[in-house]
């Protein structure tokens, strides 16, 4: 969270004055650079991210706004090419990462320019659409105003049913807002509202911004460089913990859809023109749609696939994080387990210095750091755990 | 976590990950008895090794109780002494581990199923296969092109479905196809949903006698070159759900906003977290003691 302006230096330009990056690099016997080992680190900040997570009720149907500050500060060049194109870029990437682990939740865009909010893609649940349009926008100018975009954002999530969780999440990059009411009356009515709006800001930490996070439950961050915005803005992905009295719990219709026969000739309700083969079956009107998740736009029946509600159940069956383990080779108990139970990797290195490692506290397989990984953030099995009766 | 893309490594070296049903309940009442199939298997498995010197191949034994890797083609081979002259290094090391592992299993057996054919542990030697293929991954951005080829008998079980749809999530976002090569009397859907989600191949052999045929023609080839050829297409995936109370297939149903259990009719109380429809949920209702439902497709 330090200003970018310190010393007369660039945040580039400090990695070299500051930093010595050049120091961390090292030569193996040979006198070849032998490649950074960042596992140790990876596997630090891994460990962090998961202790946050308990097992809690988590809001799986999410409705979520994107507010890209697009005013004069996103001009701004301390994010390489411009603070601009750097949220595009990671803004595409954090939209699909969101559709592939929420399927069932939409995302609209609004973007801030000369002071007014403007509504850039609809709720929706296809993510080529809202890349498209956002990249199509990329021009920046004018004050940046928070209120109004609260204002607006506050009166599309209205309209969505009681049954899903309505977040905002604010890329901002300037440093004021000019508002033309009481920005905290906004907050007030999107506090009320049930609306969880958090910030991620590019430049530096504004009071108001915090303050309308922690009213509404949300959370606050500020980028140091691109690949901390990365990451913040990749946090967002997973669904957050579900305030319970947030949302209202409710049936809600679906259907699923057959796929229909190879070479059947219909016009489909997306495109309006005829399709041969391929698409989906609508149970309750028979229109045809091109992909799933959709809605249909003939009798508005959610259509979804197994598989797609199967995405969420990994977020209410999540598995115990892993006990750090230091494996050493004198220690008689533990010599059964030389090697990680799920890529087979040796998990002794040479010279008899005891090597960090997890093991699982319900099947008590040994793991190595990178596995550990792997298993929580995207498999979201125990190997040793599936492999045992 | 996205792969390096493989195309510093020439295009059609391929990494071939098998994961071998050895359910003894299974094969005691199989057409095809267990030492036919692995003739045929271990000729397969030679035949993918001379296609390319850099081919690698894994092996891993899906049991009923317990899952273990039988054979690695990159690791040094441990006894040479076993080369005895009627049987290359390869087929007797893959052979004593299997048999190792095939009475090991057997120890864990509890009590004997009474009825029906019991389940093998997929979801086990699928978890295995994809952590061994991460480790491929981290090796830099030589490796060859990892794929799963399961060869599978034994019937789906309904408890490990959801563990089975996280892999095969896992495989699609890291690309790894999952095919299949169905050797039962039934489909598998399980397998079906993996190939078809992962853009894999489903085959359920109809001549098991000529089972390496199949095995040559329709799983050797490398990823890079099934672009050129006509592989049989997936026909009729149902993905249909099926509603937690009945356990029918259904078109339309319900689904539980909190937890998105499935259901065919209207009810007041969701059934998997306890939440009150129509009303927001207390906290109480988080569940500390829910155990993996199965929602059958």
């Amino acid at each position: 969270e330090d200003e970018d302006e310190g010393n007369g230096l660039d945040a580039w330009e400090r990695a070299y004055a500051d930093e010595r990056s050049w120091e961390s690099l090292q030569e193996d016997e040979s006198g070849l650079l032998r490649p950074i080992d960042n596992k140790t680190i990876y596997h630090a900040q891994y460990r962090r991210r998961i202790r946050t997570t308990a097992r809690i009720q988590k809001g799986l149907i999410r409705y979520l706004y994107i507010v890209v500050d697009l005013s004069r500060a996103a001009s701004e060049m301390d994010f390489k090419p411009s603070r601009m194109a750097v949220v595009a870029k990671h803004i595409e990437a954090f939209i699909r990462e969101f559709f592939d682990q929420n399927p069932l939740s939409q995302i609209g865009l609004v973007t801030i320019k000369d002071g007014l909010a403007q509504c850039l893609t609809d709720l929706g649940g296809s993510p080529d659409s809202h890349v498209k349009a956002l990249m199509g926008k990329l021009e920046c100018s004018g004050d940046s105003s928070l209120q109004n975009a609260l204002d607006l954002v506050h009166g599309y999530l209205n309209q969505i049913p009681s049954y899903g969780h309505r977040e905002v999440l604010i890329l901002y990059s300037a440093l004021s807002t000019c508002d033309p009411g009481d920005i905290m009356e906004t907050i007030q009515e999107c506090k009320k509202s049930k609306i969880r709006c958090s910030v991620i800001g590019l430049s530096a930490e504004i009071f108001i911004c915090r303050h309308l996070c922690q009213e509404t439950g949300g959370s606050y961050s500020v980028a140091l460089d691109e690949s901390h915005f990365k990451e913040l803005l990749l946090e967002h992905a997973p669904p957050p913990p579900a305030i319970a009295e947030f949302a209202i719990a409710n049936l809600i219709k679906m259907g699923f859809p057959q796929r229909a026969a190879e070479g059947v000739i219909s016009i489909c309700s997306c495109h309006k023109e005829a399709k041969v083969g391929g698409g989906y079956t609508c149970p309750r009107c028979k229109a045809r749609v091109c992909e799933l998740p959709t809605e249909c736009r003939i009798c508005g029946l959610t259509l979804v696939s197994s598989p797609h509600l199967a995405r969420s159940y990994h977020h209410l069956f999540p598995i115990p994080p892993f006990d750090e383990v230091s494996l050493s080779l004198n220690n008689p108990h533990q010599r059964s387990s030389r090697a990680c139970f799920g890529c087979q990797e040796s998990l002794l290195i040479p010279g008899n210095k005891p090597t960090l490692c997890v093991a699982c506290p319900k099947c008590k397989q040994h793991f190595c750091l990178d596995c550990d990984i792997y298993i929580h953030e995207s498999l979201h099995n125990c190997p040793g755990c599936e492999s045992f009766r | 976590m996205a792969p390096v893309p493989s195309k510093l490594y020439s295009d059609d070296v391929s990494l071939l990950v098998v994961l071998l049903d050895t359910n003894p309940f299974f094969w005691s009442t199989a057409s095809l008895p267990f030492s036919k199939f692995l003739s045929h298997v271990l000729a397969f498995l030679n035949s993918i090794l001379l296609i390319n010197q850099l081919n690698q191949v894994v092996v891993i034994a899906t049991g009923c109780n317990s899952c273990n890797f039988i054979f690695d083609s990159s690791s040094v081979p441990a006894n040479p002494n076993l080369e005895n002259g009627r049987m290359p290094a390869l087929c007797s090391n893959l052979l004593q581990k299997l048999e190792e592992f095939v009475t090991g299993d057997e120890k864990l057996s509890k009590e004997v199923l009474a009825a029906g054919i019991g389940s093998s542990l997929l979801s086990g030697s699928l978890s295995m296969a994809l952590c061994y293929i991460q480790r491929v991954f981290r090796t830099g951005p030589l490796h060859p092109q990892p794929r799963i080829l399961c060869l599978q008998g034994s019937p789906d079980g309904p408890e490990q479905y959801v563990a089975v749809m996280n892999a095969i999530f896992s495989a699609q976002r890291s690309m790894v196809p999952i095919d299949s090569c169905v050797i039962g009397a039934q489909h598998s859907a399980f397998l079906q949903q993996a190939s078809y989600i992962t853009g894999g191949v489903y085959l359920k052999p109809q001549q098991l006698d000529g089972l390496f045929q199949y095995l040559s023609t329709v799983f050797a080839t490398d990823l890079h070159s099934r672009r050129f050829l006509q592989l049989p297409k997936p026909a009729g995936v149902d993905f249909r759900a099926s509603c937690f109370c009945h356990k029918n297939t259904i078109d339309m149903g319900y689904i539980c906003s909190v937890c998105l259990s499935i259901f065919c009719k209207h009810h007041k109380k969701c059934s998997t977290c306890g939440s009150v429809f129509g009303q927001a949920q207390s906290d109480g209702n988080s569940a500390t003691d829910r155990k993996r439902k199965t929602p059958e497709t």
